[in-house]
């Protein structure tokens, strides 16, 4: 019995040549930022560097050239991907747009939707967010209850979005939302694409325990959209919003959004650490590792146009597992003499994700979330 | 899988159900009459051929059987012995990788610990500075030890005792760390199949334990940790096969052994807290995989052994230089 089956990772042959090419890209344009903000990189907004990186052909690889993409393979994106975080770069500001609204108005958006929206995302100037979880609905997600009315000309939207990731940062949120007055659960809702700038639309910052604003509470009232705004089929929502959740999960964001610590540590071990210091870095090393064959393993089997759903739910709960764990484990093996305040690079990046890490297992699906697709995958439920 | 290894899995899956509770000296005799020892020995030289992805899915077969027989062993000494142009004589053959003694003038004095199945072995494989060594068994002095699932571990005692070597690069160690990564990947999996079919027919509260969010919840960890250790391995085997660092996939079996043994403590703890007290039975079956899993953790490298070599190795590599180092491996690890 096993709940994850392994597909091979056909490197593209010109794997090489596209991490030098994205390696000469950094060193060019990779900001001088603070460390703390180079940890956690794929939460960093930076919408210059966005921009820099749309230039480049950096984003919306996959799309049509139509639309402003570039056409190329799924693994080569995931090869840049990877480059990027590795690298601590700051690549919150298109993440979304990037991961997960521009390949959803692909699959279901409409022909105008498609030109409105995509080449701008792909200069990496059009940012989005992703309006799921309410007030009422946060891992019950099926509980959502804000509301989008038929009037004259398109829908009327009333309702409150909570913990919507740069929603202050973008233009555009994707939302889901009930278009069947008196309908429960999966039943009736529909997805939208809400310009964040209409009237009765009101995007209010949460800042986090760490002082950053990252999410946002954001308020509908007789907000009024076109009906060119509704996306997919009216009612289809839940299937739509839910259909490539394993495009989300399995990324590598999952395990190298916090790289730069563990290449730090490295560094400040070098070139001959002591039992400990080594011990700790096999032991990290060995995890980072396997867990790269594992999200590549889900990549190339989203590529050839699977649905790895549970696969992509282990790839997120091992990863975050390890994320949470990383900044632990260095903290308890560095020598005495060093202190969270002590100014270092390394010492601000670990303050810092010792903080952020603890959302790892909330944001994207919960922690238990995760465990209860594993769980349906093994027949338990 | 390829075809050809689909269909070698399943002559394994075959054989091991054959043996059931045979004897030791019939279920060795019925692997011997497989052919199992010459599967990675060259077709040219009259073997089966086999790559270590085969080698990884037959030894994961057997691990989730708890096959307690050296298959993966004899493999092993008669592939480290044929490719330094050593035979093997007839009969058993196993490997030890801890060596303490001398070897002069074709002549070994010293002792090899924990050897599996040493007091059932013909003759014993081992590589030291760069030499293999045949090492016959026969007036050897025994110390018969055992590891916690039973199987033996013997030391033997050589006193200038003939033997024949030869030039060899093989890291034994490395190649036997990579078995016993497939051995826990089977286990795993295979702990993870009973304690499924345990949970969905073992009934408390009026309902059967798998309706439990607690139970699903542990179970899904237990899948995890299983699926960790079967990529790793998997991944490894590979990286042995095209070998992209000329290091015989040093690096990848490291970290994958060590990942194996990560995994032991966690599968091993949630299948024997899921099965209640009957899977703490010597009747139920669950403890030939788990008492396996818990010696294969220490043999050929324990957590210490392989995170040190590999932490050492990575911190000369520098922070920038490990992830150079991890991609430029797999991208060159592809098939042309």
């Amino acid at each position: 019995m096993s709940v994850f089956a392994i597909h091979p990772f056909a490197t593209p042959s010109d794997a090489q040549a596209l991490r030098g090419e994205v390696r000469a890209f950094l060193a060019e344009h990779l900001p001088d930022s603070a460390p703390a903000r180079r940890t956690n990189c794929w939460a960093v907004l930076d919408p210059d560097f966005s921009r820099k990186l749309g230039e480049a052909g950096f984003i919306g690889m996959l799309w049509p050239r139509r639309y402003g993409g570039h056409e190329r393979d799924p693994l080569e994106r995931y090869i840049v991907l990877e480059e990027l975080l590795a690298a601590g770069a700051p690549v919150g500001s298109h993440w979304i747009a990037d991961r997960q609204t521009g390949p959803l108005l692909l699959r279901y958006g409409t022909e105008a939707q498609r030109r409105k929206y995509l080449p701008g995302m792909a200069r990496g100037e059009l940012f989005a967010c992703i309006g799921l979880s309410e007030p009422g609905a946060g891992s019950d997600l099926a509980n959502i209850r804000t509301s989008a009315m038929r009037v004259d000309g398109g829908w009327r939207l009333n309702g409150q979005k909570v913990w919507t990731t740069n929603a202050h940062d973008a233009a555009v949120m994707l939302t889901l939302v009930r278009t069947e007055a008196g309908s429960e659960r999966r039943e009736g809702l529909s997805q939208f694409l809400v310009d964040l700038d209409l009237p009765g639309v009101e995007v209010r910052p949460i800042i986090d325990l760490a002082g950053h604003h990252e999410f946002n509470e954001v308020f509908f009232d007789d907000a009024e959209v076109p009906d060119g705004a509704l996306v997919g089929v009216e009612g289809e929502g839940w299937t739509q919003a839910t259909a490539e959740l394993a495009l989300e999960r399995s990324g590598p964001e999952r395990y190298l959004s916090s790289h730069v610590l563990l290449a730090s540590l490295i560094d400040a071990a070098q070139p001959e650490p002591d039992a400990v210091l080594a011990g700790v870095i096999g032991r990290l090393t060995a995890e980072l590792w396997t867990l790269r064959q594992m999200s590549m393993s889900v990549a190339a089997k989203l590529a050839s146009g699977q649905d790895p759903m549970v696969e992509a739910a282990v790839v997120k709960d091992l990863g975050n597992n390890y994320e949470q764990a990383l900044p632990i484990a260095i903290q308890a093996a560095l020598g005495c003499e060093a202190q969270l305040a002590d100014g270092s690079a390394l010492a601000d990046m670990l303050a810092m994700l010792l903080q952020s890490s603890p959302s790892f297992s909330l944001r994207g699906g919960t922690r238990e979330i995760m465990r209860g697709i594993i769980a349906r995958g093994l027949g338990l439920r | 899988m390829s075809e050809q290894q689909e269909l070698l899995v399943q002559a394994a899956e075959n054989i091991f159900e054959a043996i059931g509770e045979a004897d030791l000296a019939e279920a060795w005799s019925a692997i011997e009459d497989a052919g199992f020892g010459i599967l990675l020995v060259d077709e040219a030289s009259g073997g089966f051929g086999g790559d270590w992805a085969d080698f990884h899915a037959v030894m994961r077969e057997a691990g989730k059987r708890a096959l307690p027989l050296p298959l993966g062993e004899m493999v092993l000494a008669t592939w480290c012995a044929g490719r330094a142009g050593l035979e093997t004589p007839s009969g058993m053959a196993s490997i030890a990788v801890e060596v303490d003694g001398e070897m002069s003038g074709g002549q070994f004095s010293g002792v090899l610990r924990g050897i599996p199945w040493g007091r059932h072995s013909d003759s014993v494989v081992t590589v030291a500075s760069g030499q293999a060594w045949v090492l016959p068994t026969e007036g050897a002095r025994m110390d018969a030890r055992t590891n916690p699932a039973g199987e033996p571990r013997d030391d033997l005692h050589f006193a200038k005792t003939a033997a024949h070597s030869a030039a060899t690069d093989v890291d034994l160690r490395s190649c036997a760390a990579l078995m016993r990564v497939a051995q826990i990947a089977g286990a795993a999996d295979g702990a993870l199949e009973m304690s499924v079919e345990h949970v969905n027919s073992r009934k408390q509260f009026g309902r059967v334990l798998a309706k439990f969010q607690a139970v699903q919840q542990n179970l899904a960890v237990l899948a995890t940790e299983a699926a960790a250790v079967n990529c790793a391995g998997q991944a490894a085997a590979l990286a042995r096969d095209r070998d992209p660092g000329g290091d015989g996939a040093a690096f990848e079996i490291a970290a994958a052994k060590l990942r194996a043994n990560i995994a032991v403590g966690t599968v091993t703890s949630i299948a024997h807290q899921v099965h209640g007290a009957i899977g703490f039975t010597e009747e139920y079956p669950l403890h030939r995989l788990t008492r396996r899993m818990m010696g294969w953790r220490s043999e050929f490298g324990n957590d210490r052994y392989w995170a040190e070599k590999l932490g050492v190795r990575v911190a000369r590599l520098g922070g920038t230089g490990l992830w150079h180092e991890i991609t430029q491996r797999s991208d060159l690890g592809q098939p042309a």
